[in-house]
């Protein structure tokens, strides 16, 4: 009787460590789902900076040739 | 503390999994159950701030492809633009320049990047999250010293305007110590701006302080007092003064003094001080392109504050302008003209530069007469500046011609001359023929044509001009005689004008090349069309609103001052030299 309900018991925590190595491993991939989200996001902010960063030079000097360039379109 | 912009929730799994009070037949699959539940929720939550990051990205990206496709198409317009482009065709008429806009960037700076508007999604949902302020703003009906009761609590923008309140007195310190600065090159070039008196007083004082070092590194001592005397606040008795201080900076500009003994150097610093126009006006009569850099320069200096903060100086800034406006229409502007040309064409002062003409076309022939005292004064140094430039110009392009004359315009000559007539037989004589020769005065037997388009503004000037006129009709008569003879047409008035300016340079000198920018003046106001275009007072009378409230503004006016401050003396070299080429092309 002792035996029987000895067991049960262990099948429970036994199953109970199997759900809980289960939720491990879930919340591990979510871990790493975040972590892989956020290197993401921060590799991708650099790249459209320096992105931006260039595109805003090129605006700047393309500005400044127009300006070159420009001959009568200022006047009047 | 680094602040989560994205919290993945809940964060405690397994936690609080077991409900209180209530009979489980297993508590180790509740907990099993509760922690799957919210990791489920951890997921949700986690796709959830993943579409709003791909969201952000993707905006961002966007943003980015639209900046490239419009940086792309004006590419390809420039590119277009360039194969068009012909180095041998002028692009701008030296008359056209005074019409081009000044170049105004369209870039556009991010602002106020951190700010409610700009918060993201993620941090917003926290923000919201916060316990709102109280509302003390509500009791602002009883506060009696009209302040905001909630910026006591909290005020976001207690760091911006203590940062914009520093600027703001900062580029104002600057200004004013650039006001200084530039006044040097100025007084070396004959005497600073009569509207700015600190910094004309200054000037001698930095000079003295310069000599005074100078002598002492030679071993001199020197007593402490003469230094106060200098300082002298007033205008009128710093012009000795500057005339000593100036001896020591003409040196490096041997042209200019050249230049410079067409009137006796001495009515020049008397004419000079009464008012800035005439101060540089004189300038420019007296030492040609040179000084013109460091009238010009100045003018600049005010011009590009004034565009970029649009809070002009005000009182002075008319005046100058119109000033400026004249000189700079015979040589190929500087910068400074095309924007200070804006304001006399918009304005009524179009009477005025006409007036102006006008009347410098008699006076030119004046600036002889400076010896008399009060009434010619004025107007000779405006007269000046018009025909100086041109004086110098056809004095280079005299030179062919006739060389004996032209190394120095010699206007001492004619002043001889023309006295001598004036006063023996034309002073009560002349007065009658003066209305016709004011405009026209040399030109009419030379240009009829251009002379006929501007009739209007002939009138004004006759009475005004009486008094220096006389010695034009005299000259004009002669020239009028020779010209007689032949036919009076746009052809001969090469040759003739050889001959004026062998005779007299100055009067024709002014007027072929005035003449010409009048009637187009006159033109573009029948038109309408040429008017050069302004901005519109409502728009700077915006953007001189937004200046304080803008961190860009702000930065760009500093920018602009700190720039025109260390460039003030480079710029002016190097603007010499470019005077000097061009100068020299004219020859």
């Amino acid at each position: 009787m002792a035996a029987v309900h000895r067991e049960a018991i262990q099948k429970q925590i036994q199953q109970d460590w199997a759900n809980r190595e289960y939720i491990e491993v879930i919340t591990g991939s979510i871990k790493k789902i975040t972590d892989f989200l956020n290197s993401f996001d921060m590799s991708c902010r650099s790249r459209i900076a320096v992105l931006n960063e260039k595109l805003t030079i090129l605006e700047r000097r393309i500005e400044y040739l127009e300006a070159c360039v420009t001959k009568g379109e200022t006047l009047t | 503390m680094p602040l989560p912009k994205r919290l993945v929730e809940p964060v405690l799994v397994a936690r609080g999994t077991i409900p209180e009070n209530f009979p489980l037949p297993s508590e180790l699959e509740a907990v099993t159950n509760g922690t799957l539940a919210n990791t489920i929720r951890q997921l949700s939550s986690l796709s959830r701030h993943a579409e709003d990051l791909f969201g952000e990205l993707a905006r961002e990206a966007h943003g980015l492809s639209d900046r490239a496709n419009s940086l792309q198409a004006r590419i390809d317009r420039l590119a277009v633009k360039v194969t068009q482009l012909d180095s041998n065709v002028e692009e701008v008429s030296l008359q056209d320049i005074h019409m081009r806009k000044a170049f105004k960037s369209s870039v556009v700076f991010d602002q106020q990047v951190v700010s409610r508007d700009t918060m993201p999604t993620a941090m917003l949902e926290t923000y919201h999250q916060c316990d709102t302020p109280p509302p003390l703003d509500k009791l602002n009906v009883y506060r009696e010293d009209g302040k905001d009761g909630l910026k006591f609590y909290t005020d976001p923008n207690y760091f911006f305007d203590l940062w914009s309140q520093e600027m703001l007195k900062d580029t104002e310190k600057k200004l004013h110590d650039r006001g200084k600065k530039p006044h040097r090159p100025r007084n070396e070039g004959g005497g600073g701006g009569g509207g700015r008196h600190k910094k004309r007083i200054r000037q001698p004082h930095n000079t003295r302080e310069r000599q005074r070092q100078l002598a002492v590194g030679h071993g001199e001592y020197i007593m402490p007092t003469q230094g106060v005397q200098y300082r002298a606040p007033h205008n009128i008795p710093d012009e000795s003064l500057l005339g000593m201080v100036m001896t020591e900076p003409r040196p490096p500009r041997p042209n200019s003094i050249e230049l410079r003994r067409s009137y006796p150097p001495e009515e020049q610093h008397l004419y000079s001080p009464p008012s800035s126009d005439h101060y540089r006006v004189a300038n420019y009569v007296a030492q040609g392109y040179e000084d013109n850099l460091y009238g010009s320069h100045y003018g600049t200096g005010q011009g590009q504050t004034g565009s970029e903060t649009y809070q002009s100086p005000g009182g002075q800034s008319t005046p100058s302008r119109s000033g400026r406006s004249r000189p700079s229409q015979p040589p190929p502007a500087p910068p400074s003209n095309t924007s200070s040309n804006s304001t006399p064409t918009v304005a009524s002062a179009n009477n005025t530069p006409t007036r102006g003409r006008s009347m410098s076309t008699g006076r030119d022939t004046l600036p002889p007469p400076p010896p008399p005292p009060g009434e010619t004064m004025s107007p000779p140094p405006m007269n000046g500046s018009i025909p100086s430039h041109l004086l110098n110009r056809n004095g280079s392009r005299s030179n062919s011609p006739l060389p004996s004359h032209h190394s120095t315009p010699t206007p001492p000559n004619h002043s001889t001359q023309i006295g001598t007539d004036e006063t023996d037989p034309a002073a009560p004589q002349d007065l009658p023929p003066p209305p016709p020769t004011p405009d026209p005065t040399p030109p009419r037997p030379i240009s009829p044509p251009c002379n006929i388009p501007p009739p209007p503004p002939p009138p004004p000037p006759p009475p005004v001009a009486n008094g220096p006129s006389p010695p034009v009709p005299l000259t004009n008569g002669d020239i009028a005689k020779m010209i007689a003879t032949n036919p009076p047409k746009l052809k001969p008035l090469k040759p003739l004008k050889n001959i004026v300016d062998g005779q007299l340079r100055k009067p024709v000198n002014p007027n072929i090349p005035l003449v010409d920018p009048r009637n187009d003046l006159l033109k573009a106001i029948r038109d309408g069309i040429k008017l050069r275009k302004v901005e519109k007072i409502e728009q700077k009378e915006v953007e001189r609103v937004n200046a304080l409230n803008d961190v860009a503004s702000i930065l760009a006016r500093r920018v602009a001052v700190e720039f025109s401050d260390s460039d003030s003396a480079s710029e002016s070299e190097c603007d010499s030299e470019g005077w000097g080429e061009q100068e020299t092309n004219l020859a």
